[in-house]
């Protein structure tokens, strides 16, 4: 068989899914600063994650473009095409991503200058960071790899998430009788909502992994169900 | 096949050979070109095997092309593409040489029966080649009247079947106050569906496309891919291309071949998103070819 003559396509196309896959490591830096900015009560660093966001969307921007401009020019079919429509969705959470980076640091402001902690919740949503951040990721090396296991295994790691996230309701439920305490409590509530939806994202890249490895979408957790009570 | 002939072909199968394709059909009939309601015919291809003398050019092939679907046949060059659809009409063995083995089914008759007229075959299935190719002395009305003619058509009816035939081709109001003029005098596009409107005269029940768009420019190739998606309703078809992109805009299902064999034959959209075969996945991702 002769060999490919498509070799600037295939190089473009690489180069798209480094720069989408470039972009999870933004959000991994960026939603380490909302953390530390939480963790400090550091409304410069929180300010700094607000204005930073505008690297994220550039990056979405370029990708997209660069999507948009490829399927218009190469017509790319078969595995090529599953990994350019994947590329789309991943890029479209690597935004989100960001946002929700930036709904965390808005509301470190406005927790005021020495705001009443719970360290139990304080302590609950760092560790809802951490593993958000290791998730991201786990979904970064699992699309690079084509790693349909490593992908499927995300959803084991967003279930710990997500009871983290039950747990930060319940400690900010028993948060006490000072009006203070309870605002800051209600404002973490949004903390560990957006951090949830993070790992609901990074899932979401995990299903595009196991999409251009068998070229069959299918959502790893079927979300119209409920889940069970543990 | 009008009612009359799916009877006969029920009830007595060798005489089928001769109604349909047989040497005894040859007059001219009084019936229109089809009409919207006309089902196109299965044409089924069985471990079919072409030769040019010593070269083996479609090795123990079968497909089946469903009646009113356009198939698009890929693979690269001297995969066996042009030689598949030339052994379904029999144009293959006008090459000195060149013999198949194997079946091509009609419907339930055997275009390569002892008993079948070859002309009545190439009537019943059409071909539009590479390169638009009018009589280059005849007028436009003439060059789709032409086969007409020789099935003893005239008068009336002949105008009427010419219309008719413009029409199906997309063709007519651009030509409709020029008949009279030459037809190698029109744009590559509209020599090309002048060529289509002489196929579609001989009433086919099956049209064989070998790169009908190769040689045309972008919108002249769209106007022959709408005329293919308007045809498909009435004729079964099937497309030779080497536009992958063709082949994903006009056929419902898409066959590659490769090295004489048939790879892989699925509906289209499988194949450009999800072929089954490595080598499919290496063709149209552009690996080879």
């Amino acid at each position: 068989m002769p060999e490919t003559t498509r070799h600037a396509f295939q190089e473009e196309l690489t180069e798209l899914e480094s720069q989408a896959l470039a972009g999870l490591d933004m959000v991994v830096t960026t939603l380490e600063r909302t953390m530390e900015a939480l963790q400090q009560q550091d409304v410069e660093l929180a300010l700094m994650v607000v204005q930073d966001d505008d690297r994220i969307d550039g990056r979405y921007l370029e990708v997209h473009q660069g999507i948009l401009s490829l399927l218009a020019r190469q017509a790319p079919v078969a595995t090529d095409l599953r990994l350019v429509a994947a590329l789309l969705d991943v890029i479209k959470h690597v935004e989100r991503m960001g946002d929700q980076c930036v709904n965390i640091a808005k509301t470190i402001p406005l927790t005021g200058h020495e705001p009443p902690v719970v360290p139990e919740l304080l302590g609950t949503l760092l560790e809802m960071g951490r593993h958000v951040a290791a998730m991201i990721e786990q979904a970064k090396r699992a699309f690079c790899t084509r790693n349909v296991e490593l992908a499927e295994d995300l959803v084991s790691r967003d279930d710990a998430v997500n009871r983290m996230h039950r747990e930060a309701f319940r400690i900010a439920l028993e948060a006490g009788e000072d009006v203070d305490t309870r605002e800051w409590a209600m404002m973490m509530l949004g903390v560990g909502r957006a951090l949830e939806r993070m790992g609901d994202n990074a899932v979401d890249i995990g299903e595009q992994t196991a999409f251009i490895v068998t070229g069959l979408f299918r959502e790893f957790t079927d979300a119209s169900r409920p889940a069970p009570v543990s | 096949m009008n009612p009359q002939e799916a009877k006969e072909m029920t009830s007595e199968p060798p005489a089928t050979t001769r109604g349909r394709f047989g040497r005894e059909q040859g007059a001219a009939t009084a019936t229109p070109v089809a009409g919207p309601q006309q089902a196109g015919h299965r044409v089924t291809v069985g471990e079919l095997n072409a030769y040019y003398g010593e070269q083996h050019a479609i090795k123990d092939l079968s497909i089946d092309f469903e009646p009113n679907r356009v198939t698009a046949l890929i693979g690269p060059s001297g995969c066996g593409k042009s030689t598949l659809v030339r052994c379904i009409n029999r144009m293959h063995e006008e090459i000195p040489g060149a013999y198949a083995t194997g079946k091509v089914m009609v419907d339930d008759t055997d275009v390569y029966d002892s008993r079948v007229d070859v002309v009545a075959v190439r009537r019943a299935v059409g071909m539009v080649f590479q390169k638009p190719n009018p009589f280059p002395t005849m007028s436009i009305y003439d060059n789709v009247a032409a086969g007409l003619r020789l099935r003893g058509a005239k008068g009336s009816h002949l105008k009427e079947r010419v219309e008719a035939s413009l029409r199906s081709a997309g063709l007519w109001d651009e030509v409709k106050d020029r008949l009279a003029k030459a037809g190698i005098g029109l744009s590559g596009g509209q020599q090309q569906r002048l060529c289509i409107a002489r196929t579609l005269a001989a009433e086919p029940e099956v049209i064989l496309m070998d790169e009908p768009c190769s040689a045309l420019d972008p919108i002249a190739t769209l106007k022959i891919e709408e005329l293919i998606d308007e045809l498909k309703t009435k004729y079964t078809i099937v497309i030779v291309t080497h536009n992958m992109q063709q082949a994903a805009r006009v056929a419902d299902t898409t066959a590659f071949m490769l090295s004489g064999e048939l790879v892989e034959h699925a509906d289209t959209e499988k194949m450009f998103t999800n072929p089954d075969d490595d080598r499919t996945e290496q063709y149209v991702t552009g690996k080879f070819g």
